[in-house]
């Protein structure tokens, strides 16, 4: 948990948002529907390298939807990171950013699963909870079935999705962090 | 001709519920069916496991719940190998326990099933000082009640409803002749809404401290993880326990002065239905919150029975060990079982998938033959419904003061008799007045962990029993646990070591069940029957008597991904 000392506000206890790490990495999936775990398992490569903790903020969201809009405010960026299924061939790595990410609000339902990301996101906006910067780097499936571990295409690429993804914090964030992977 | 409404999918969360309506001459539901279309067949992948990192799995069945789960494991690989845990690690769990349940209570009221009732579009049209007067009504000890901040709140939702994406507030009927709250009302409710949202995001810090980090909180095997003593760092400490406090009291302050007046204000616009969407009538609780230890339910604060057929006079016994009591039958679910078997107590229990449905994506599913991938569980051969409404119900009739005066409370301002409870209202009421009790229970909780700390007992797990060394070469058990949505029940065996068969029946499993050999309907199926629909294009009841139910399919897939869906078809046949 992030800390920062709670305000009482009509009787209800409030997080001090100010003390929050600005940087947020959200890994999203089902580890036991196979390449559906693929968010969390780059979630583990990222979070494995050095980072300060008052900067990133890694959380393992799991297959959660409204349960992670606690994590949502006061963030500089957010980045998901999540299994992005868009029809390309398995294993390719996917970044979307600003007008993509519109474009998926857009086109789908997102009232039919709570635990869609994109709900979580559109809930966040409700609040007034969105980060300045939103950016989702994921790994087009092939096995979405029960089952545990990734099959050969997404493992793969596991290593260079995690490098864009470090990248992306650390742009962000200019922190120092290792070169390499 | 009949007609026949297809809502597919019905839950606004997790999972793949599709029902399938049958209309009558007058549109009113005569049959209907409820089918759970996405395999799961989690159980498989715990076949061959260490049973201690079992919750682990677990936790990641479900989009919404993870900690009943992780829960209802620890039971009952304790349960199978003889563990009693020491009494702060019954407390430590009674306290997430009963905070989930608050937290989830809340959010489905407000997030998922306020908009079957609350016209969102309609709010726009209030007058915000209205408004004020309605809500210092309605809810006087809530004090965000100006016409400012209403005002304000009506201007948050025209920029959203303006930027053309609906989002959360899309797929309802808005406009539709079934929605009867005046503008003002639908404001309040939207403002409240908004409030709910923010203080859900605090209170579930309770599962972070006690848990370690959630969604995904931590549990083992013999108690909890958390090391907890008044004093030190690296610890739950006195600061930690104070924050636990304040946001106790805060949840209080919501349930008791938000909550319960918009469920009560609500409601009374609403009489018609407590007429409607009754069911079953059979009703059961495995009851939880222990007070003297798990092997104990004469000591439940949520206590454990059966009622049939509407009897209050009479709760029955549920005994999780007696094979003949809960059975899973397969005549209408995609499933085989050996040996011609067509139905298994859980400890037998098969999960092998014979899919004989047509192939995806179809028009409908045929009634007369298997329709769903849920299976149809029974207790003693009868279609069950669990959930608040059956926890209120179970205690109720068991005679305990508690759940009484909250509930002649509730009906004497309804002005509604105890006979309105079966129903759909029954159990979005129900829903409220158990987030009653357990707000309060959740302090007397808290207040007895402390004690205990006062007095030098800071023990959270036995850990005796952790080496499987330790173990019988055979062993089984089973591990229960009241999630939000109803009884849910793990049972496990364990052979040299490892899990040799874990099955878990699921509330929504109970309440989603297909039809059952002898043709009983499942309790979703028998609540819609009877139901008067005013316009099937916009089937707006169906929605709201399966969402008084909570529904939730327990397997969590997340992809994400273009494709948009559907929310109702119309089918002639």
């Amino acid at each position: 948990m992030t800390a920062g000392s709670a305000e009482v506000r009509d009787g209800v206890p409030y997080e001090d948002l100010e003390a929050r790490a600005p940087v947020l990495v959200l890994g999203l999936g089902n580890l036991l529907l196979q390449d559906d775990g693929v968010g969390l398992r780059l979630l583990e490569a990222v979070s494995a390298r050095e980072w300060d903790p008052a900067a990133v903020e890694f959380v393992d969201g799991g297959t959660q939807g409204l349960a992670l809009l606690g994590y949502m405010a006061g963030r500089k960026l957010t980045l998901v990171l999540d299994a992005v299924g868009l029809g390309a061939a398995p294993g390719t790595v996917h970044q979307l950013r600003g007008a993509e990410i519109e474009r998926l609000r857009a086109h789908r339902s997102t009232t039919a699963h709570e635990g869609n990301a994109l709900e979580l996101l559109a809930t966040a906006r409700l609040l007034g909870d969105e980060p300045e910067e939103l950016v989702i780097v994921g790994i087009e499936p092939e096995q979405v079935r029960t089952g545990v571990g990734l099959s050969d295409a997404v493992s793969a690429q596991l290593a260079t999705a995690a490098a864009m993804a470090v990248e992306v914090i650390r742009s962000q964030s200019k922190l120092q962090v290792p070169p390499c992977v | 001709m009949a007609k026949r409404i297809v809502v597919d999918p019905v839950t606004r969360i997790e999972g793949h519920l599709r029902v399938e309506a049958m209309l009558d001459d007058n549109n009113k539901i005569h049959d209907a069916m409820s089918s759970g279309t996405m395999w799961r067949g989690i159980e498989v992948i715990l076949q061959g496991r260490d049973p201690r990192d079992a919750w682990a799995f677990c936790e990641r069945i479900c989009g919404v719940c993870t900690t009943v789960h992780a829960l209802a494991s620890v039971r009952c690989v304790e349960n199978s190998l003889g563990i009693q845990v020491p009494p702060n690690a019954d407390i430590i769990r009674n306290i997430m326990f009963l905070t989930q349940m608050v937290q989830d209570h809340v959010i489905h009221f407000y997030h998922l099933h306020a908009l079957d009732w609350v016209d969102v579009v309609s709010a726009l049209k209030a007058d915000p000082a209205a408004t004020a007067a309605l809500a210092q009504k309605v809810a006087p000890k809530w004090a965000l009640a100006t016409p400012g901040y209403f005002s304000d709140t009506a201007s948050t939702l025209k920029k959203f409803v303006e930027s053309g994406q609906l989002g959360i507030f899309q797929n309802a009927y808005w406009g539709h002749p079934a929605y009867k709250l005046p503008p003002e009302a639908n404001l309040m409710a939207v403002a409240h809404y908004l409030e709910a949202l923010k203080w859900q995001k605090e209170v579930i810090k309770i599962h972070t401290i006690f848990g370690g980090k959630n969604p995904h909180p931590n549990y083992i095997v013999g108690g909890m993880a958390a090391p907890i003593a008044m004093q030190g760092d690296n610890v739950i400490n006195m600061e930690r326990l104070n924050m636990v406090r304040d946001l106790i009291q805060g949840a209080i302050h919501i349930v008791e002065d938000l909550y319960l007046p918009d469920l009560l204000a609500i409601a009374s616009f609403y009489p018609e239905w407590t007429q409607i969407g009754g069911g079953l009538g059979n009703y059961m609780a495995y009851g939880d919150v222990p007070q003297a230890g798990i092997g104990d339910p004469s000591k439940f604060r949520f206590p454990r029975g059966v009622i049939l057929n509407k009897k209050l006079d009479q709760v029955l016994p549920v005994d999780f060990a007696d094979q003949s009591q809960i059975q899973e039958e397969i005549a209408h679910s995609w499933y085989t079982y050996p040996n011609g078997k067509t139905s298994l107590h859980p400890w037998e229990g098969v999960t092998e998938p014979k899919y004989t449905g047509p192939k995806p994506p179809y028009k409908e599913l045929d009634e007369n033959q298997a329709y769903s991938w849920l299976k149809a569980p029974r207790w003693k051969g009868n279609a069950m419904e669990v959930g608040p409404l059956s926890r209120m119900l179970v205690g109720f009739a068991s005679g305990r003061s508690d759940f009484k005066e909250v509930v002649m409370d509730a009906l004497g301002r309804l002005k509604v008799g105890p006979e309105a409870l079966f129903s759909t209202l029954g159990r979005t009421a129900a829903r409220g007045l158990e987030s009653r009790l357990a707000v309060h229970w959740l302090l007397d909780e808290y207040n007895h962990l402390i004690d205990n700390l006062k007095n030098g007992d800071s023990t959270t797990a036995d850990t005796r029993n952790w080496d499987p060394s330790t173990w019988k070469p055979e062993s089984k058990g089973f591990g229960f646990t009241e999630a939000p949505r109803g009884a849910l029940c793990h049972w496990i065996q364990i052979k040299d070591q490892k899990i040799a068969n874990y099955q878990i029946v699921v509330p929504s499993t109970w309440n989603a069940s297909p039809k059952d050999g002898k043709g009983q309907h499942g309790a979703y199926e028998a609540a819609l029957i009877g139901t008067p629909m005013a316009d099937p294009k916009r089937p707006v009841e169906i929605l709201r008597t399966i969402h008084s139910f909570d529904p939730c399919l327990a397997c969590a897939s997340h992809v994400i991904g273009p494709d948009g869906e559907t929310l109702a078809e119309i089918v002639v046949r």
